[in-house]
């Protein structure tokens, strides 16, 4: 990371509260707006450390949904791809594919997710033309459903893409797609791992503030080992996902940083969610009460661009290509 | 020094004599690993590496701590030192210079680094383990000076060591009525024995303390604030030797890529990794911190919890994908991994347990009360 890349701190603690209060006060077409007039693109461009990890541990904080993982995903591919992007929507792989779609001989099946969709009929998709990596253009009109999603986080926003025998303009192929996918997945990676960190801080933010205060056997449960040890485990796996985070953008292998920083932001919003509901007992497992609004939105996220399960094998087999233990960042 | 010339330094240096410092895998005995210490500490102390990091008062060259775990670092990803033994200079030396008697110091810390000398901790009881504040062993005030009367346990490397760091009673109950003291091993009335374990590794020791006589000026800080030396120690443990045991652990999961059978699990390998980066990452910060001068603190709690599953998880990792090799060969190599992985066992034991650091996270970082 370059000077040039960075804002300085004051800057950068300002910035940090406008966007979490606009992340907190407004949300979905309005927050689009808001993030719009904040020039968010323009500040994602200049400092994509400082506006990724403002804007989406605020997202995760607050619950709300906005556009910009388009923004996101978005900006690594215009160095790749010949057209303006911002007229598209990045579609990434349905849950366990590698992929959005493969074509053998002819025919080409897609399924995908959009998240964050702006106003777009068309699409841009990495697929896999006979065994090789492609960025893909798919038209609404052209034999492509859209569904929103409701799911297990209906408030997300889901749009679900489906074609069973699509044509497609093949926008980019081979090494230079391989090179594309690898960038956008890493972004994505890096601002939903922000995004479930935010939602994992107000999981552990609720149940503390309930072990402190719910009283059973005339003590507060908080002062209770087993509930202690529960919120700590959560607390050391949040610490671990935020640190992986915050180091993937010095380290030097960019695309297993992401992986990592992915894979324990995943890892800490299951544990938090299982450590946390446990302690918030009856109260959590109510509509009424928010944390089930926060465990969704972390477990769905986790699901996205990779797994907690999925990605360790992922991370293992990059470690046995290269044939060494990166250190990725020095002192 | 800045730390970028310092690393490139050191490495060019292991490029050059690194092969002479290899260990010798046939004599995995104490008494080998402490003699090869000694000569690789004498060889980077007469090149000068093994003093930048600590204070030209003590025979240093100054430069930030980080240096220190820099050099940790390099050495442990090689194997060239043994993680355990490396990490001896690094528990008690901090503290010594911080709280010892300057002249003292200044006479006894240069042989500690050139490895002429080895300290120990004598801090853990029988009866006080993670209740370390109900120690026993007392020292009283005797013709000017101390006698010390007690038993320690898990007293690492104490049958070949110089001198003990002895936490001991001088006032009332719990932590507030504790003193640190500066004993010399060869005191008559002080006794170290080897403790079996199940790593097949006698490092640690039972050492009982029998009207030991201690100079009053061997007494570390203040009258009754030993507590804050122990604090202080444990603090210590969370800098250059956490981030070197990362490098120690870094470089057996390295050992694990050339198997075949790696392709396999690539899911384990991917888990114990990941594991381990989530403690590089974390802990990076910690040793800014501790350069800064400032104590880790409550958040290195963080830390302890982290490289011990890191640690457990690399050599989980390792039975399984040596497959049988560590349960059923016996090999040089094979011994040596059975030792870690059976070493490993203790990662969420030594230095306060996991469940004292997840206390101290409920309490200090989340704010939960106290048990009633």
């Amino acid at each position: 990371m370059t000077d040039a890349d960075t804002i300085d701190a004051a800057e950068r603690d300002l910035m940090v509260v406008t966007l979490r209060s606009l992340a907190e006060e407004l949300d979905g077409t309005e927050l689009e707006q808001g993030l719009d007039a904040f020039g968010f693109t323009d500040l994602l461009a200049e400092a994509p450390c400082d506006a990724v990890s403002a804007l989406f541990t605020a997202l995760g904080r607050a619950g709300s949904i906005a556009t910009s993982l388009q923004d996101v995903l978005r900006q690594p591919l215009a160095e790749y791809l010949p057209v303006a992007t911002t007229e598209y929507n990045v579609v990434l792989p349905g849950i366990g594919a590698e992929l959005v779609g493969t074509a053998e001989s002819a025919g080409l099946a897609v399924r995908g997710l959009v998240i964050g969709a702006r106003e777009a009929t068309t699409f841009l998709a990495p697929v896999a033309i006979q065994g090789e990596l492609s960025w893909v253009r798919l038209v609404a009109s052209a034999g492509i459903g859209a569904r929103r999603v409701k799911g297990l986080d209906p408030a997300l926003g889901i749009i679900e893409v489906t074609g069973a025998d699509v044509t497609a303009d093949v926008m980019v192929a081979g090494e230079r797609a391989v090179a594309a996918w690898d960038a956008v997945a890493t972004a994505g990676r890096l601002a939903l791992g922000y995004q479930i960190l935010g939602a994992v801080d107000r999981m552990i933010e609720l149940a503390v503030d309930h072990a402190r205060n719910r009283v059973q056997f005339g003590q507060p449960i908080g002062s209770f080992q087993a509930v202690r040890n529960r919120l700590a485990d959560a607390h050391v796996a949040r610490e671990g996902a935020a640190a992986a985070l915050s180091a993937a953008w010095e380290a030097d292998d960019a695309v297993l940083a992401g992986l990592l920083a992915k894979s324990l932001a995943g890892r800490a919003a299951r544990i938090a969610a299982m450590q946390c509901q446990q302690v918030l007992a009856g109260i959590g497992f109510t509509a009424e009460h928010p944390f089930h609004r926060f465990m969704a939105r972390a477990l769905v996220l986790d699901s996205v661009l990779g797994s907690a399960t999925e990605l360790p094998a992922a991370i293992g087999a990059r470690l046995i290509s290269a044939g060494s233990i990166p250190r990725l960042v020095e002192l | 020094m800045d730390v970028r010339e310092f690393r490139a330094g050191v490495q060019a240096w292991i490029d050059e004599v690194g092969q002479t410092l290899v260990p010798d895998l046939d004599d995995q005995s104490v008494d080998a690993q402490l003699n090869h210490q000694r000569r690789v500490q004498r060889s980077l102390f007469d090149a000068g590496w093994m003093r930048w990091g600590w204070p030209a008062r003590i025979g240093g060259l100054g430069g930030s701590p980080i240096l220190r775990a820099v050099l940790g670092e390099e050495l442990t990803s090689r194997a060239l030192v043994h993680t355990t033994s490396w990490s001896m200079h690094e528990v008690l030396g901090p503290a010594v210079a911080e709280f010892g008697p300057p002249d003292l110091v200044a006479d006894i810390f240069p042989l500690l680094l050139r490895g002429e000398e080895f300290w120990c901790q004598g801090f853990s009881e029988p009866e006080a383990g993670s209740d370390l504040g109900s120690m026993r062993t007392t020292a009283r005030q005797h013709r000017g000076g101390w006698v010390i009367n007690g038993e320690k346990l898990w007293t690492s490397w104490a049958h070949h060591a110089t001198r003990c760091v002895v936490l001991a009673r001088t006032g009332g109950r719990g932590s507030r009525g504790i003193s640190a003291f500066l004993v010399d091993m060869d005191t008559p009335g002080v006794t170290a024995k080897p403790v079996e374990t199940m790593a097949g590794v006698d490092e640690f020791c039972s050492t009982s303390f029998v009207d030991v006589e201690v100079p009053a000026p061997r007494l570390l800080g203040e009258l009754d604030a030993g507590w804050r030396v122990a604090q202080f120690i444990l603090s210590c443990e969370r800098g250059a030797i956490f981030w070197q045991r990362g490098a120690w652990l870094a470089h057996h999961l390295g050992l694990l890529l050339d198997d075949a059978a790696a392709g396999r699990s690539p899911a384990a390998l991917g888990e114990a990794y990941q594991l381990l980066w989530a403690f590089r990452a974390t802990s990076k910060d910690t040793q800014a911190r501790i350069a800064e001068g400032q104590l880790p603190g409550p958040e290195a709690s963080v830390d302890k919890i982290m490289i011990a599953a890191a640690d457990q998880a690399v050599f989980d990792t390792a039975r399984e994908l040596l497959c049988g090799a560590i349960e059923t060969e016996d090999t040089a190599r094979s011994l040596a991994w059975r030792r870690e992985w059976a070493y490993s066992r203790a990662a969420t034991i030594y230095g306060g347990t996991s469940e004292i650091q997840k206390d101290i996270v409920a309490s200090r970082l989340l704010g939960l009360p106290r048990s009633a």
